[in-house]
Parts: C-alpha cells; sequence; structure tokens
C-alpha cells in the first residue's frame, strides 16, 4: 500500500507543474498583432477595445482591459455563439455608440477626444441600476461582459487583484478557533 | 490493477448466471457505501451503475487558471445550461425542442461547468414533467459524490424525534443513539474536518483538522456568540488530516478549487464515492461491478414474493438483461430509487414493489434555498489581500429557532452556509456601480469586504407532494419518467421570510452593512437534497421500510439511499445517508449470515 507521503510527492509534482505553465505562457489570450477579429469589423473592434479600456483603465496599479485582452476575448466568445442574434446585438451596441457620439460631439466615437469618450459611456450609464433605453441595456452587457473578461484574466487575478490562492497550503491560513 | 481505464461497460467481469448475494444499484453515497459494507462482510456484490466510469481527474482539473481554459470554465457554445427563470416559465420536459447540441441543469451555470459536464445528465437524454423542479443529476461512477458540496452533518434527536417535539408528521424510528455509533464508522473511515462546539441540535463528529475561518467569519462568530448562537467553520466530509487505510486519497492541501469548479476534487481529499468506498471494497475481490447500466425494474420471484434480480438496460447498446441477487440494494437516489420501485409492476406487487402502503414517492421534502443576505465588512475596506478561498468551505451558522422556544409563524428550522474574505474573482465586480478609474478602484479595494449568508431550511414531508409515473414521457431507453406533484407551503415561505429577517438582524449585531438580502425560494430541487419518497417507520401501514431501510413487503429489498428519510431536517443529508446504510448494510449482512434472507 503506497502511503501518505507517496502523494504529498505526486501533489508537489502536480503544482509544480501548474507554477511553470504560468511562468512560461507569456501574454494573455487576446487578439494577435497578426490575426483579425473573427465577429466585428476592424473599426468594430477598435471601437471595443476602447470601451472595455475607458470601464476598466490601466493605472498605477495594474494593466487595463485592453492589455488583458478583453475585447478578443469577448470576440473569440462571439464567434463560437450558435446564436446569430447575439452577434448582431453586440454589432448593433457599437453602432448605436457611435451614432450617440455623433449626436453628441458631432463625430464618431473613436475621432472624439478621451473627455468627449468618457461623456458618451457617462450617457448610457447613468441608469446602470435599472436600465431601460438599448443603450443603456447595451452598457449593462458591455460592463459585465468586460468585468468578467478582466477579472478572469491573467492580469486582472495575479496583478489587479493579487491574488494569493490556488496554490497548495501545508497548513491553512486564517484564524484558527481554541 | 487498471481501474480507470478507458471508458467502456465492463461487462467482461459480470456473471449474469450466477446469483449474487446482493446486488446494489447506484454507486453514490448509499451505493458505494452499501458496497464497502456488504463487500467487508464477505458477501459477493454485483454494484449496478446507469453511467459511466470516467476518468475523474482528468475532468475536474482542480488547478486550472480561468485564463488557461478557453471560455474561462463555461460550457461548450453549442450546449445550455437551464437558467432560473428558464424553471419557472418553460413546458416540461424543460430541454424539450431546445436548439442546443447538450442542455444540463441549472448547475452547469456557475462554478465553472465545463469542469463538471461530462458528470452531470443531459436533460434532453433524461426529460421528466409535472411541477416545476430543479433537479440536478450525476450519472457516473460516483454519482454526485464526484461534485457534492462537502457539508457533512449529523442530525440529532430534534430530527429523529421532531413530531414528538411539535406533533407534527412522523418520528422516525430510530433514535441519535441508534446512528451515532455508525456517524462515528463514517467519520473515522471517511474523514471529516471541523470544530467541537458540544451542541445537542447538531451533535459533533469525530473530527480531524478544522478549517479556519477568515477576520470577517471571526467578528461574525464573536458576535453571534453574544447573541447565543454558532457560527462554526464549514463541517467539511473532506480529510485534513489523511487517511492511513485508503491509497486512493489525499489530504486537503486548501488548493481552494472546490469552491471554484463545481465541487470536486482531483485529489480526492474531498469525500467521492469511487475513491473513498469503491475502490476499497474492489480490494476485497467481492466487489463487481456494471456501469452503462440503466436499471428499470425489480424483478419478483412470484412464488416467494422475493425481490429476484434487477432488470437493466445497457446504456450504449441497448440490449437489455437481469443481473440476480439474493438480495436487492437499492440506492439509485431518492427520486430514481422511488421511479425504480414505481416502474417495478408485477401481479404480485400490483402498485409497484413494496408499495403496499401506496407511500412510494410521496412524502418528498427537500431544503428550501434561495434566502440569502450578503453584508459588507466597512472595516475590510481597501486592506492588504488575505488568503481566504484556500479551504473546502467558508462556515456554518445551525439552526436556532424552534429548540427551547416555539416561533409563532412556522415549525422546523433552517441554518445558514456562509463565506466572508477573498475570491479568486470578485463576483460582485459586475454589481458595483461606475466605470473607469474609481470603479476599477472601487473593485480592488472591496476584495475580502463582503460576506454572505444563504439559508437551507426544513420542507415538510406531505403526503401530496409525491412524483408518479408519467404515462406518456419516456426517457432515452424508453423507460417511463418521472412526473413531479411538488409545492412549498405556508411553512416554507413563513421560514423564508424568517430567514432574512434574522440574517439581518445578526448583521446588524456584527456592524456588517446589509447591501442585498432577497427572500425568494427558488425553484424546489435546488438545494439538490430531496428526500422522503420511501420512508421508514414502525407502521406498513404509513411507511415503505423498518428501521434497517428494510421493506415492510419484500423481505430481500432495501433502500438505503435518501428516500428512506422521515423528515429532512434542516441538515444536509449525506453523512446521514451514509450512516444509515452502513447501519442497515451491517444489519443486512447479519441475517444473511443467519440464512433468514
Amino acid at each position: 500500500m503506497a502511503n501518505q507521503s507517496h502523494l504529498t510527492r505526486r501533489e508537489l509534482i502536480q503544482i509544480g507543474a501548474v507554477a511553470a505553465g504560468v511562468a512560461a505562457s507569456g501574454v494573455e489570450r487576446g487578439l494577435a498583432a497578426d490575426s483579425a477579429p473573427r465577429v466585428f469589423s476592424t473599426q468594430e473592434f477598435a471601437l471595443l477595445d476602447e470601451l472595455t479600456e475607458l470601464i476598466i483603465p490601466a493605472d498605477d496599479h495594474s494593466p487595463g482591459a485592453r492589455a488583458a485582452g478583453v475585447a478578443g476575448y469577448l470576440d473569440g466568445r462571439l464567434a463560437e455563439s450558435i446564436e446569430e442574434a447575439e452577434r448582431t446585438e453586440w454589432r448593433e451596441g457599437l453602432k448605436r455608440i457611435d451614432a450617440l457620439a455623433l449626436e453628441m460631439n458631432g463625430v464618431p466615437f473613436m475621432q472624439a477626444t478621451p473627455e468627449q469618450r468618457v461623456g458618451v459611456l457617462s450617457r448610457i450609464a447613468r441608469n446602470e441600476q435599472n436600465p431601460q433605453t438599448p443603450d443603456e441595456l447595451f452598457f449593462v452587457r458591455l460592463k459585465f461582459s468586460t468585468a468578467n473578461a478582466y477579472y478572469s484574466s491573467k492580469i486582472g487575478i495575479h496583478q489587479e487583484m493579487e491574488y494569493k490562492g490556488n496554490v497548495l497550503l501545508s497548513e491553512f491560513v486564517g484564524y484558527e478557533l481554541k | 490493477m487498471n481501474f480507470f481505464s478507458p471508458d467502456h461497460p465492463n461487462a467482461n467481469d459480470v456473471d449474469l448466471k450466477r446469483v449474487y448475494d446482493a446486488v446494489v444499484v447506484g454507486s453514490g453515497a448509499a451505493g458505494g457505501m452499501a458496497a464497502h459494507v456488504l463487500t467487508s462482510h464477505g458477501m459477493k456484490v454485483l454494484l449496478l451503475e446507469a453511467g459511466r466510469k470516467l476518468d475523474i481527474n482528468k475532468e475536474l482539473k482542480s488547478m486550472e487558471w480561468p485564463y488557461d481554459h478557453p471560455r474561462r470554465g463555461d460550457i461548450p457554445a453549442d450546449t445550455h445550461s437551464l437558467t432560473p427563470a428558464e424553471y419557472r416559465f418553460r413546458d416540461r420536459p424543460y430541454a424539450k425542442g431546445m436548439p442546443f447540441r447538450h442542455v444540463y441543469s441549472y448547475i452547469e451555470s456557475w462554478g465553472k461547468g465545463d469542469y463538471s459536464k461530462n458528470i452531470v445528465v443531459d436533460e434532453k437524454d433524461h426529460p421528466y414533467t409535472g411541477t416545476p423542479y430543479a433537479w440536478a443529476r450525476a450519472r457516473c461512477l460516483g454519482g454526485k459524490t464526484n461534485i457534492w458540496g462537502r457539508l457533512g452533518l449529523r442530525l440529532s434527536d430534534y430530527d429523529f424525534k421532531a413530531k414528538s417535539h411539535d406533533g407534527y408528521g412522523e418520528d422516525w424510528p430510530i433514535s441519535y443513539a441508534d446512528i451515532a455509533p455508525y456517524y462515528d464508522k463514517v467519520d473515522l473511515y471517511l474523514g471529516i474536518s471541523g470544530h467541537k462546539e458540544n451542541l445537542d441540535y447538531l451533535p459533533d463528529s469525530i473530527f480531524q483538522r478544522s478549517i479556519r475561518l477568515s477576520k470577517s467569519e471571526m467578528i461574525l462568530r464573536e458576535s453571534l456568540a453574544r447573541m447565543g448562537r454558532v457560527l462554526t467553520p464549514y463541517r467539511a466530509g473532506v480529510t485534513t488530516d489523511g487517511l492511513k487505510h485508503n491509497r486512493y486519497r489525499s489530504r486537503c492541501f486548501g488548493r481552494g478549487a472546490c469552491e471554484r469548479h463545481t465541487g470536486g476534487c482531483d485529489i480526492h481529499a474531498a469525500f467521492d464515492s469511487p475513491t473513498g468506498l469503491i475502490l476499497p471494497a474492489l480490494e476485497t475481490g467481492n466487489l463487481t461491478i456494471r456501469t452503462n447500466a440503466t436499471a428499470y425494474e425489480i424483478t419478483v420471484d412470484p412464488a416467494s414474493g422475493k425481490a429476484r434480480g434487477v432488470s437493466f438496460v445497457d446504456t450504449e447498446t441497448k440490449k437489455t438483461y437481469e443481473a440476480r441477487g439474493k438480495a436487492i440494494v437499492l440506492a439509485a437516489s431518492t427520486l430514481e430509487s422511488a421511479r425504480l420501485m414505481l416502474l417495478s409492476k408485477s401481479t404480485t406487487y400490483p402498485n409497484g414493489i413494496g408499495n403496499s402502503s401506496g407511500h412510494v414517492g410521496h412524502n418528498l421534502c427537500d431544503h428550501t434555498m434561495g434566502p440569502h443576505i450578503i453584508g459588507l465588512v466597512k472595516d475590510l475596506v481597501g486592506k492588504p489581500r488575505t488568503l481566504d478561498d484556500g479551504r473546502p468551505g467558508g462556515f456554518y451558522v445551525p439552526r436556532f429557532r424552534n429548540l427551547k422556544d416555539r416561533n409563532a409563524n412556522f415549525i422546523r428550522a433552517y441554518g445558514f452556509e456562509g463565506f466572508g474574505g477573498n475570491t479568486m474573482e470578485p463576483g460582485y465586480a459586475v454589481s458595483m456601480p461606475g466605470f473607469g478609474r474609481n470603479y476599477k478602484r472601487a473593485v480592488r479595494d472591496h476584495a475580502g469586504a463582503f460576506i454572505s449568508l444563504s439559508g437551507f431550511g426544513e420542507v415538510l414531508a406531505r403526503y401530496e407532494n409525491h412524483i408518479e409515473i408519467d404515462p406518456e414521457v419516456k426517457d432515452k431507453w424508453g423507460i417511463p419518467v418521472i412526473r413531479f406533484h411538488y409545492t412549498y407551503g405556508d411553512n416554507e415561505k413563513k421560514m423564508s421570510v424568517d430567514m432574512v429577517n434574522a440574517a439581518r438582524e445578526m448583521f446588524d449585531e456584527a456592524g456588517f452593512e446589509v447591501v442585498d438580502a432577497r427572500n425568494e425560494i427558488f425553484t424546489p430541487g435546488w438545494s439538490i437534497h430531496e428526500l422522503g419518497t420511501a420512508r421508514m417507520g414502525t407502521d406498513p401501514k404509513t411507511s415503505v421500510l423498518n428501521q434497517f431501510q428494510q421493506s415492510h413487503d419484500v423481505k430481500n429489498l432495501l433502500v438505503v439511499d435518501g428516500s428512506s428519510h422521515v423528515s429532512a431536517s434542516c441538515h444536509n443529508p449525506t453523512w446521514t445517508i451514509m450512516a444509515l446504510a452502513w447501519r442497515s448494510c451491517d444489519h443486512l449482512a447479519d441475517q444473511f449470515r443467519k440464512g433468514e434472507i
């Protein structure tokens, strides 16, 4: 019968492999420089990328959604969806952002100033707790997807949130009861 | 021995010409325990499992980071997990007509469902009808124990003698003293983690090393103590110190994946039936396993009236067989065992085998789930990260209603499962308002500052809450399916309101700001604690089984799963299922030795 230390050793090898995997796997999965988006046009993708970065920007603590490859991840998930309506809704949502930017500032979103871009996003975010219009509903969807993708990314988990778990503990941490 | 060999039914090992000492149907907590106990007494056992053998380690991948999975743990795009709303509004069977390749129950939508999609059933193959019911099923060796929530609680005489306490329903035919030695055996054989509290309404187990509490959980424990209430570390059916007698299971290393994925533990520190019970039972040489074997009838010897065997269909070839046994032990789950008994109609047993009382399928009960509260611990905002999810669970707040006092609005009780502290992904991020730098900082600063309580309440066993066999709808193998008649009543609704009020009161006392509180009950079935469809009792007119889970009508037929429970208690049932199965199988082996079966 194998003993406990066998299991321990096996487990240590396992965690060793995991740690090496983290170190080796380079940049975030996302849109690589040489691959085109699968669902969005280049222009749509640039808009989506900018919107995700506005929602979760780089700051002095950690990189933001752009570096975390959020737009590329969302594009990939949408490409796999079996529901064409989902892709259509995203593309229409982006179109509405541009239409709103034109209405508010006279230029499409990507030609607006940084302040103007924040202004457009603020407009559609203002009813976040109880969204009613298509624009407001799109914001909720965009933010939900951005947050989920960012906080499950390598940057989100390790750099931004400084998560300490998913490791082997020989002793549990926390408050021990007497 | 190459047990986890490529997936195929090990039909070659099975000799269907022979009469086994016992045929066990189902390989989860109850069936695994029956196999363990009966083979340990030298009985030759054939174990039938409807699902496949799976290499569970390859399924669970407990340490995989979200970003190393192409969909961050989500199920594939051409599959679908039923949503809470769909359980209420879609016609039954739920998956009928859906365009997806596979449809799963709600459990595949949370906790990285991609790791358990091969463990749970495809709703398209396994339909059911009737009132709304969220039925989570796992068909593979080990069943739901491969992904269970691991909270291992004992019942007390407040449960076993609940009728004596408040006049409702029926008492169990056993008391705590009868089952306590078997709880001890389960503790020692499988391992359980916890902290002694000396509560007569939540008896302690023989605990291995306890998990620890986070900062917010300690604050709540101390403030609850001032209210005469208890917060105890999660009593996890997990071996935290290891088990010298079991070479298939590692001790817990606090990796925390059990909270991030859909249960499951690829080093088997968390109990699962295959490594905890079935592999050791195989080593006795007394156990034969037949997977891909879906039982559809218990056959009867008309001369003696005894059960003769189990007819099953091979899930892949669809060929049918009969396995014969001197004793037949049902452990297919509360709902499937009852279905099987109701399907087993014969001239000897026209109402279904073991059903002279008419109680098979009735008295279905479970635990309400849904009411919950989330609190913000302001002192923890902006504090450095701590590691709080490196453990099999958070904490448990045991019942406090209807012990010495009598609540004016409802009988019985509820407990809370809870968690406070940092997690891998900040689930609250999607509900924090705003965007930009301030939003990002707010998410960061609030890490670890939330604490939650989720109520689990006893649903009263009522005769009218029942299942029957649907006269028309059949599953993929042509077996008639279950039709539910199951709704919650006034007692459950009033109790749910009290849960949230009591939780608010506790958070107020602890100084936590309540940020969310809801008393809506989820669709019945959500807790996956269904019980009661073949209850034990002393009177054969009002119960199906005796105190040893033996059919009143058919001496060599046992039902050792949750269907035997007389009332639901509010304590998670798995530990009780295993203790009862152990006790009953000890008794069966004794009768077998004496030639009484």
